[in-house]
Order: structure tokens, then sequence, then C-alpha cells
């Protein structure tokens, strides 16, 4: 998928990235996305399904 | 690399042209766990798959030419041919330094002498799944986002496997009681920033990674890589048992599942439970029957059509187990049982079903059939994330003995790849992680100076890992940097400290009813009035207004919250007067970072002996603070940092310091003569 942005945008973009330890432009325009997008998305699976998932992590019980 | 490429291509004409001796049957492709099955050996992918192998093949000569090219360029500046990484999970200082000086560590020994040993700074917390992801990026946590095992829905409170989420296919034709899956399940790798092997493929640099942490689903690259912790079974989970008994009692372990066994006239009859058929409304769960027949003195296992021989106290190979969908679909695992009693009852257990590598139900290598190549060339192998079957043990399904043969098998299996990963790198790099050594540290910590037959296993453990170091040595000549290192030490685990409880008795944390307990994932727990909350193994959190959904902490009272917190609990005394924690750290001040909001707002430094608790972990509220651990799981490592450094040897002598993990990635860069990017925070070792 590829999403276009004007030219000095993206230059903006990849200084704000490097500024903030992303390792790329591309890694901070997903990170943005991702934080918005998620504001609006459907719950994860309940409860029996969070479980089933984690059961065997030697680590919890 | 012709060779290579003509390989390739015949792994994949060889792959299809199964698929296509399959037919008419439904081939199934992708399992997702919860998530659904997926079609793929459809007529059209089979002529598509044609064409593209046909013009694979074509530009062939093309692609080599460009490849050559481009590898002679990568190398121009290279100090090294060859970079080798040998990790061993959780190899503990203070042992090693002990038992190099009793001369029970000859390889690193020499390897320490001739070249370099030091401590290796871990992350914080001091967890495989951070630290092994800092190896692989170079960066702190706040920057690769893996700070714990677990992390949390900040709209449910409900954890979550912080390293990849595996989602429900995007569309579904919904016809009845069927479910038919349109695309693949959705897999999301969560460790964000970039590993060092895909910034060395980009330059022509090939990288072959085994079983490093954190790589499921895989990433693409210009390399070979094999995915390890976190990768599921088949069922979806992170791994867990059966066991087939004649007791008739049901109980369902914690972490694994006890079915019952019918006598039959000449043994027993038993059903497997898979996978959810995931094209069935309610998912129901796929079953395969099976029969057990007494054979003189021993026993054989029969399932659809394959025979063999059970010998009580010795695990079978890797058994296939074909799942057959209501579509037709087909999904294989594969399982290893072990007879582990037979008189007056009889029990079986079978590890968890893990994904077949030669016929992956999801992602598990990249490219993707370089799983199939290992499985070809060295047999079937373990490929869940976690693979030895620590609560088997736990719970008491197998014995220490069983245990150990287990561990050390899947040992084999990884020892094997690893050392035809090294005669297969003449350029580049090979890095592979062994886990034995940190499962084995975990389950039988308890048993270190007891008169017990199994005391002597850590120091045995570490010497097998020894004699494995001075293999890798035998493949590193002068033009190579060699690398043993691990992520984190080991101490004891004897006392569980439950901070949900703490919260709860010093008024952070709310039940509803005036309830004094709750079961996992905060069942009871009353949002309305909780200041803050403990999930996961590194830390703890605020309940943030506009962070958690039912957030109650403003922005500008979380500081002076933070600072009252961190201080009452450094004050936590256990009974007899010891303090199980060493101090708590607020993650703003250890780490910069883009995703700094996702971290715990504190981790904990618990003291030796200490950890955060079984419930806590999940979520759970339980009457007291502090509680006796009383499982196998007796050895730990979730503890203060500071006081579990890893460990680091070279052929090379390390110049830095304090060398840290986050240093090991720029190290391979710069042995391949590129400068570190910016954003990485190590800096190179030699």
């Amino acid at each position: 998928m590829t999403v276009k942005l004007k030219k000095d945008l993206w230059a903006k973009v990849a200084k704000a990235a490097e500024a903030a330890g992303y390792s790329s432009p591309e890694e901070f325009v997903e990170h943005v996305l991702e934080r918005e997008v998620a504001r609006l998305e459907e719950a994860q699976p309940g409860e029996e399904e969070v479980l089933r998932r984690l059961k065997g992590l030697g680590y919890i019980d | 690399m012709g060779a290579a490429a003509f390989l390739a291509a015949a792994l994949w004409c060889a792959h299809h042209t199964r698929q296509a001796e399959s037919l008419p049957h439904l081939q199934l492709a992708y399992v997702g766990p919860g998530a659904g099955f997926a079609f793929l050996g459809s007529f059209l992918t089979l002529i598509t798959g044609f064409f593209l192998s046909l013009a694979s093949l074509v530009l062939w000569p093309f692609r080599m030419a460009w490849r050559i090219a481009r590898r002679r360029n990568g190398y121009r500046h290279a100090r090294v041919k060859k970079v080798i990484f040998l990790g061993l999970d959780g190899l503990d200082p203070r042992t090693t330094e002990r038992m190099m000086a009793e001369g029970k560590l000859p390889n690193l020994a020499r390897l320490a002498a001739e070249g370099s040993y030091t401590r290796l700074r871990t992350t914080y917390p001091a967890l495989s799944p951070v630290a092994w992801s800092t190896f692989a990026t170079g960066v702190s946590p706040a920057r690769h986002n893996i700070f714990d095992f677990l992390d949390r829905d900040v709209r449910s409170y409900l954890p979550r496997l912080s390293s990849a989420r595996v989602g429900e296919p995007d569309r579904v034709l919904r016809w009845g009681r069927w479910r038919i899956p349109l695309s693949r399940p959705r897999l999301d790798l969560r460790r964000k920033s970039q590993p060092f092997w895909k910034i060395l493929g980009r330059q022509g640099i090939g990288c072959t990674i085994l079983r490093v942490p954190v790589t499921f689903p895989p990433e693409q690259f210009d390399g070979r890589l094999l995915s390890a912790m976190c990768t599921p079974d088949l069922k979806g989970t992170q791994g867990s048992f059966s066991q087939f008994t004649t007791r008739v009692e049901q109980a369902t372990y914690e972490n694994g599942s006890r079915y019952p066994l019918r006598r039959a006239a000449d043994g027993f009859t038993g059903e497997i439970e898979g996978p959810p058929d995931t094209f069935r409304a309610g998912r129901p769960p796929l079953r395969i029957p099976f029969q057990i027949a007494r054979q003189s003195g021993a026993f054989e296992l029969r399932i659809t059509g394959d025979r063999c021989r059970l010998e009580p106290g010795a695990y079978t190979e890797w058994q296939r187990l074909t799942f057959r969908t209501a579509a037709r679909a087909t999904v294989t695992g594969m399982a290893r049982f072990l007879v582990t009693e037979t008189e007056p009852e009889f029990s079986l257990y079978m590890t968890p079903i893990q994904i077949d590598p030669e016929r992956p139900a999801l992602p598990i290598s990249h490219p993707p059939y370089y799983a199939k190549y290992l499985a070809n060339l060295l047999g079937a192998y373990a490929t869940v994330g976690m693979a030895e079957d620590t609560w088997a043990l736990n719970e008491g399904v197998i014995d220490e003995d069983a245990f150990l043969r287990q561990a050390w098998d899947i040992f084999a299996e990884r020892e094997a790849m690893f050392l035809d990963a090294l005669e297969n790198t003449r350029r580049g790099v090979a890095a592979c992680v062994f886990d034995t050594s940190d499962r084995v540290q975990h389950m039988f910590y308890r048993r270190l100076g007891a008169a017990h037959p199994h005391a002597g296993a850590i120091e045995e453990m570490y010497m097998r890992m020894d004699a494995l170091a001075g293999k890798a040595m035998a493949f590193a000549d002068r033009a190579t940097a060699l690398f043993v290192l691990s992520d984190h030490g080991f101490c004891a685990f004897r006392r569980g400290v439950n901070l949900n409880a703490w919260l709860r008795d010093h008024g952070y944390l709310h039940l509803k009813n005036g309830s004094g307990e709750s079961g996992p994932f905060f069942a009871g727990v009353d949002w309305s009035r909780t200041q803050a909350y403990a999930l996961g193994l590194g830390g703890f959190y605020l309940n943030l207004k506009g962070r958690e959904a039912l957030g109650i902490v403003d922005a500008n009272e979380a500081a002076p919250l933070k600072a009252e917190i961190a201080a009452k609990l450094a004050a936590l005394r256990d009974e007899d007067g010891a303090a199980p924690i060493r101090d708590v750290y607020q993650a703003s001040s250890l780490y910069r970072g883009p995703y700094l909001d996702a971290a715990p707002d504190f981790i904990v430094g618990y003291n030796e002996g200490y950890r955060c608790s079984w419930e806590a972990a999940v979520g759970q509220v339980s009457p007291r603070v502090i509680e006796e651990n009383n499982k196998a799981w007796s050895g730990d490592h979730c503890v203060d940092p500071a006081l579990v450094p890893g460990v680091l040897f070279s052929n090379r002598k390390i110049s830095a310091a304090a060398p840290g993990i986050e240093d090991l990635a720029p190290t391979a860069l710069s042995l391949f003569g590129m400068n570190p990017p910016a954003w990485m925070e190590g800096r190179p070792l030699v």
C-alpha cells in the first residue's frame, strides 16, 4: 500500500522521525496512524480467547 | 550461490507439486490461532505459481549478476568475512565465572583468555523478549516497543502477548453454520525499529538468523530466518500439552488439558483435540481419534492409519497429525508422545502440537521454504516459541527426567541447525539462540545444593553449553568475529510479590463490593477508584485519564503519585524483615523513545529470591501480598536487572568499559564497515 505525501511534509516527517528515535520515516507514519486508528478499533477478543492465546507461556499461570 | 538458487526453486516447485497432488482436497495454508483458515491451494494459485516460477528461472541470471555486484560492494569496507552470534539464553555470569575458575568450562575459558570476557548489561526489565529485541535492533525498549511478555489493551485492561498479534481474517463469508475465510489471518509483529540483519541484508550481506526471540511473524529481508519465542502452537496457544489418561476424574490443568482414555478390548481409545474448526460457527475443536494397542510388553499408537511403537518412558519421534475441517481442508501439526504410567492406570503425555515445518499453517520462517528446507535436511523439529514444556513438569504430568530428555532433544535439533548454518556461511552472519540454558535453570534451581539426583543438572547444562561454544569456535578463523552471549543471568525464585494486593492494601486499587480479592484479568476491580494496577512480569501502570479507558489519574497528578507509590513500595518488607524490592524505576527516567507511552509506568527491581507473583502477572488480586513459590519453576531473572547481567565472550578484544546488549547490533554493522544509524543507541564494541 502506498500513501502519497507532499514533499515538504515528507521532509518534516523525516526530520521528526529521526529526532524521536524512529528507525525510518515510514515507521513514524505507521506508528502515528496506528495510534489514531486504535481509538476507533473494536475491542480485542473476549477473556476466554485471551486466556487461550496466553496458555502455556511458561512465565505466567 | 547458483546451487542455492536452484535448490530454492526446486523446493518451491516441490512444495507446489505436493499441493497439486493432494487436490481435490482443499489445501490449508494458514490456520490463525483464534483466527481462521484461508485457502491457498486453488487452481488459480497453482497456475500463478507455475508462471512465477518460470519467470523466476528466466530472470535468475540477471538477479544473480545484480546480487554478486551488490555483495561485492557490501563487503568492500568489511573488517571481517563472518560474524557468529551464539546466544545462550540466561547464562549467568556468577555461575559461569565460578565454573571457569574450577576448570569446568575449558572452551569459554580459552575464548576469554585469547579474546575477551565481560559481564553484559541487560535491559530493564531483564526479560528475554525485551533483551533479545534490544540485541537485534541496538535500541532500548522505548524504541522497539517490547517491554514485557505481556502488554495490555488500554480499552479493556486485558493482557495481550506483546510481541505479535494474530487477528481474524478481514473477510469471512458467513453462510448458515459455515464460515469461509476469504483472506489470511492478520499477523503483526509488534517489535518495532529494524534488526541489524535487515540493514546488512540491504547491503548484500547475508544473514542466517535462527531462533532469536521475537521474530514471529517473520519479517521479510535479504537473508534466512527461523522464528522463535512467541511462535504459537497449532491451537494458537503458547504451548499447551495434553494428557490422555484412564484416571476418570476430569481435571483441566492450568496450562494443558487432561482427556479421558477409554479401555477397549486390546488397549485404549481416545481423541486428540486440535485447533478450532474456523469453518464452523462456534469454532468447535478439530479432533482425531486414536487407538493404543497392547503389543508384547509395549504399546502401539494408531492415528489415522499411522502406527508408532510406544515404549514406556521413551518419547516417540515427531508424529504428524492431520486435522480435517468440516470443509475438508486439512491442517497438519506434529507432536511427540510419552507413556508415563501403564498399571493400574494408563497415561499418555502429548507435547503441545507444533506447527509442522514441512507444511506450516502459519509462516514461521523467511523465506517461507526455509523451515521446510531445515526439516528436509535435518528432520522434524520443535517450532513452538517456548518449546520445552515447563508446564507439564510444573503440573507433574511428566517428571524431571522426561523434561530433561525433552529439553536436550530440542537442543540437539537446534544444534544441528546451527552447525548447518556455520558450515554454509562463508561470509555474512550466522546467529542462533539456544533456550535450554534458560529452561533448565528455571526448572532445576531448587535442586542446586540439594541431595538430589538432579542437583547437578544446571552444572551439566553449563558444561554442554561450553562444548557447544567449542564447536562454534572451530568455525571462527582469523577473519571471523565470534560472540557468545546471554541476555540475562539467573537467581532463585522463592517468593512471589502480588503488587495488585499491595496496591489494594495501600488504597491505590479498589475492588467492587468490598471484596478482598479478585480473579485474573482484574475481575472485580473498581476502575472508577483505582489509581494503579499491575500486569505482566516487569512493572505496573497508572490508571491514567486519556490513556486507559476508565482512567482516573490526571496527567498533572501523575508525577507526584508516581513518586509517592515508588517510595512506599521500596519500604515493603517480608515476614522476616527482608526487602523484596531493591529499587523501583520510573520508565520515563530509564528510556527515551517514541514508544515510551506503551511502557509500564514503573519497572520493579526485585531482590534475589523474589519475583512478581504468578497471580499478579495476569491481573489477579490475591489475599496476601507475598506468597511462597512452590512450583518446579524455581529459578528466574525477573529481578532488578543490575543483579542479573548476562555474559559476553568474544575472540576479539572488547574495548568498551561497560558493554550492554544494545551494543551488539552496531558492532555487527561496524565489523562489516557500516556506520551504525543515528537512531541506534548502542555503540560498537570492537
